[in-house]
C-alpha cells in the first residue's frame, strides 16, 4: 500500500509530454512567442501560464508587478504611464506572434501595443469603450440594442441630477460605478433617497479606488428577471451581422442577485434556458461586442432576461474572470486558457462549443462584513462533499475584508461536478454551508 | 465496470477539474495488488501538491483500491518520496546540496525585497522540490518568479535538474506581496 501523499512521480518536464486524451496532433502543438500581459493582482497568472505551457508556447510576460528576481525575464510595466509601458514592451518583447491581457486590467495595453506591433487585435479605441459602462450603454442604443433605460450623471452633478436620473428612468433602479468591475460600486435604489445614498457612497468608493475624479455616474432600470453569462471568442477579420461570436460557455445564475448589492455567487453550466433564448442572448451579446468596436478575442457578456427577451447588462473583452474558468472544461482536456491563447494565435482550437459532458458550477464566496479575516474553517468537510472538485480561499487570513459595494473581492471558490445541475448545486450549497468564516470586526 | 475504469470515473468526477486546472492530466494504467497506477501527463510537477488529495477521494469511493502510485508516461527515473509537507529534505546529495545553494546565495536574496523567501523541500533523481514561503506564499505572481525567475537560475547552475515542482500551500500564505482580485 502507498501511504498518502507519497511515492508520487512527476511526469517528464521539458517538454511536457501530450496527454492520452490528445494522442491526435494539435494544432496548438507548434512553438509560437506570445506576449502575455499580467496584472499584478490576478487569479489567472499561474492557469495562463500552464495553458502555455501545455501548448508549448513560448511567453514573454510583461507585469506592473516588481518581480524579487531583478525583472531578467519579465518586462516591468506601469499601468499609470502606458505610453512608456507600451514602448518598453515594443522595445523588449522581440518577435512575438500575439499579444494577450491575461486580465482587464492589462486590456487596453495589450490591444495598444498589438496595434505598436501590426499584430491582429481589437482596435484600442474599443477596448476603451469596452471598460466604460456608460460608453457601453450609449453605443447600444446607437446599435439598437436591447439594454436598460439609462442616464449619465456627471461626476460634479448635484443630488438633484441623480433625482432625475433616477425618475426618468424608473424605480427600482440601478446606480453604478462606470470603471469598476465585480459588482463593485453597483447599488439597487427603490425611490430617489436611497438613489442619492447610492450615488454618495459610489463616489466614495471611486475616490477610494483612486479614479479619476471627472468619472460620471450611470443610474439604469432595474431589469428583473434571470441572469446568464455569455463568454465567447471573436473570430477576427471580416464578422456576420450578429459579431460572428464562437460560444465558450453560457452560465446561468440560480441565485440572481436582485440588490441592493449585487454579488455573483452560483453559476452552472451549460445554460437550462430554452434554446431559442439561448440563440437571442448570444446573437445580442456578438452585436454588442460588434458595436462596441470588438473583433478579437474574448468576450464575456452578462444578461438577463427580461419577459424571456435578452437584454445588456454589460459586457468586458475579456474571458469571466476569478478563477471561474476552471469550471470549465473543453474538448481533449482543454482549459479556457488554452482555447484563448489558441485564439490568440489565430488558430481553430476544435469544437469548444459549450455542451459539455457534464454540467459543472462555480460558487465565490461574497465576504458577508466588513472586518479582519481571520479563519475559514470547515474546509475539509466542504471539499468532501460529493461532486466537489475543487475549494480555493483566495484572501489571506489575517487581511482586511469587505463586502460589497465597498470590497472588490471574494473570499474564494467553490467548484463542482455533478450528473444533473440539481446536483451541481446542491453540492456547491452544502459546501457553502459547511464553511464557517471568522471575520473580527474593525 | 473494472476497477480501472471505476477508478478513471472518479477521477473524472472529483480531481480531473483540478489537474486540468494546473495543466496537467491523469489516467488509469492499470489496478495491480490494490494499487491504482496513474499516469500524470502535462506540466511537471502540477499534480503533486494533489497528491494525497488523489489517494483520499479514490480510497474512499473505491475500497478495494488502498493506494494510489503516480507514474510519468512509458516508464522513466522516479524521483525519491517528496516526504511530508514540512518535513526534512530528503536525499541531500548533490542536486539538492547545489540547489540548496543557488536557493541561497543567488535566490533568496533577491527574493528577501518581497519578504520571502524558497526552501528547497527535497531533491532527487534531477527533481527539485521548493517551497515558497513569506511574500511568495499565495503571491498572484509567485507562478511568474518560479517559471520565469527561479526555474531559469536552476536550471543554467544545475545542468542535472529535469524539472522543479512548487509544493507550496498557496492557500496558507498569510502575507503575499500581491493579492489577487476578482475582475
Amino acid at each position: 500500500m502507498i501511504p498518502p501523499g507519497g511515492a508520487a512521480r512527476p511526469p517528464s518536464p521539458s517538454p511536457p509530454a501530450p496527454s492520452p486524451s490528445r494522442a491526435a496532433p494539435s494544432p496548438l502543438r507548434s512553438a509560437p512567442r506570445v506576449l502575455l500581459l499580467v496584472p499584478a493582482r490576478s487569479y489567472r497568472t499561474a492557469d495562463f501560464m500552464a495553458a502555455a505551457g501545455r501548448m508549448g508556447v513560448d511567453l514573454v510576460v510583461g507585469s506592473d508587478g516588481a518581480l524579487p528576481l531583478g525583472g531578467r525575464p519579465v518586462i516591468p510595466v506601469s499601468l499609470a504611464d502606458p505610453r512608456a509601458s507600451a514602448d518598453r514592451l515594443v522595445a523588449r518583447s522581440g518577435p512575438v506572434t500575439a499579444v494577450v491581457a491575461a486580465d482587464a486590467p492589462m486590456l487596453v495595453l495589450a490591444a495598444t501595443v498589438a496595434a505598436r506591433l501590426g499584430l491582429p487585435h481589437n482596435p484600442v479605441a474599443a477596448v476603451r469603450a469596452a471598460a466604460d459602462k456608460a460608453r457601453q450603454r450609449m453605443r447600444w442604443a446607437s446599435a439598437g440594442l436591447a439594454q436598460p433605460a439609462f442616464r449619465i450623471v456627471p461626476a460634479a452633478a448635484p443630488d438633484e441630477a441623480v433625482r432625475q436620473a433616477a425618475r426618468a428612468v424608473g424605480f427600482p433602479c440601478v446606480v453604478k460605478a462606470i470603471s469598476l468591475s465585480a459588482s463593485q460600486g453597483i447599488l439597487r435604489a427603490d425611490d430617489t433617497a436611497a438613489a442619492v445614498a447610492a450615488a454618495r457612497r459610489i463616489r466614495l468608493i471611486l475616490a477610494q479606488a483612486r479614479r479619476p475624479s471627472g468619472e460620471p455616474l450611470l443610474v439604469e432600470a432595474y431589469v428583473p428577471g434571470p441572469e446568464l453569462s455569455i463568454d465567447g471568442l471573436l473570430p477576427g477579420g471580416g464578422q456576420p451581422s450578429d459579431g460572428g461570436l464562437s460560444v465558450t460557455a453560457i452560465f446561468d445564475k440560480p441565485d440572481t442577485p436582485d440588490g441592493p448589492t449585487f454579488e455573483e455567487t452560483m453559476l452552472v453550466t451549460p445554460s437550462r434556458l430554452p434554446g431559442p433564448v439561448l440563440l437571442a442572448a448570444v446573437a445580442t451579446a456578438g452585436r454588442a461586442a460588434r458595436a462596441l468596436g470588438l473583433t478579437h478575442g474574448p468576450v464575456h457578456a452578462e444578461l438577463r432576461l427580461g419577459h424571456q427577451r435578452p437584454v445588456l447588462l454589460e459586457l468586458a473583452a475579456r474571458s469571466i474572470g476569478g478563477l471561474c474558468s476552471r469550471a470549465l472544461r473543453f474538448p481533449a482536456g482543454l482549459s479556457l486558457e488554452e482555447v484563448v491563447l489558441a485564439n490568440a494565435l489565430g488558430r481553430d482550437p476544435g469544437p469548444a462549443g459549450y455542451r459539455q459532458a457534464r454540467p459543472s458550477g462555480v460558487f465565490m464566496l461574497p465576504v458577508p462584513r466588513p472586518g479582519t479575516l481571520r479563519a475559514v474553517e470547515g474546509r475539509a468537510a466542504a471539499a468532501a462533499v460529493p461532486g466537489i472538485t475543487g475549494l480555493t480561499i483566495s484572501i489571506p487570513v489575517g487581511q482586511q475584508v469587505r463586502p460589497l459595494p465597498e470590497g472588490d473581492r471574494y473570499l474564494g471558490f467553490i467548484f463542482a461536478e455533478g450528473d444533473t445541475h440539481h446536483q451541481v448545486e446542491q453540492a456547491l450549497n452544502t459546501a457553502r454551508e459547511r464553511l464557517r468564516v471568522g471575520i473580527e470586526q474593525w | 465496470m473494472n476497477l480501472a475504469e471505476q477508478v478513471q470515473a472518479v477521477l473524472g468526477r472529483g480531481i480531473l477539474p483540478s489537474v486540468i486546472a494546473r495543466g496537467a492530466n491523469l489516467r488509469v494504467a492499470a489496478v495491480e495488488d490494490g494499487v491504482a497506477i496513474l499516469v500524470v501527463t502535462g506540466s511537471p510537477g502540477a499534480v503533486f501538491p494533489l497528491a494525497a488529495r488523489i489517494e483520499a477521494l479514490v480510497r474512499t469511493a473505491i475500497p478495494e483500491v488502498a493506494g494510489v502510485r503516480l507514474v510519468p508516461p512509458g516508464g522513466g527515473p522516479e524521483p525519491p518520496d517528496p516526504g511530508p509537507v514540512g518535513g526534512p529534505p530528503e536525499d541531500p546529495g548533490d542536486v539538492a546540496e547545489a540547489a540548496r545553494r543557488v536557493l541561497d546565495a543567488e535566490i533568496n536574496p533577491a527574493i528577501a525585497a518581497h519578504r520571502g523567501h524558497v526552501s528547497l523541500a527535497s531533491a532527487g533523481d534531477g527533481w527539485v522540490r521548493v517551497r515558497l514561503e513569506g511574500g511568495c506564499q499565495g503571491c498572484s505572481l509567485a507562478e511568474v518568479t518560479l517559471r520565469q525567475g527561479i526555474e531559469p537560475i536552476l536550471r543554467a547552475r544545475l545542468p542535472g535538474m529535469t524539472g522543479l515542482v512548487d509544493v507550496t500551500d498557496h492557500e496558507a500564505g498569510t502575507e503575499p506581496f500581491f493579492s489577487a482580485e476578482k475582475r
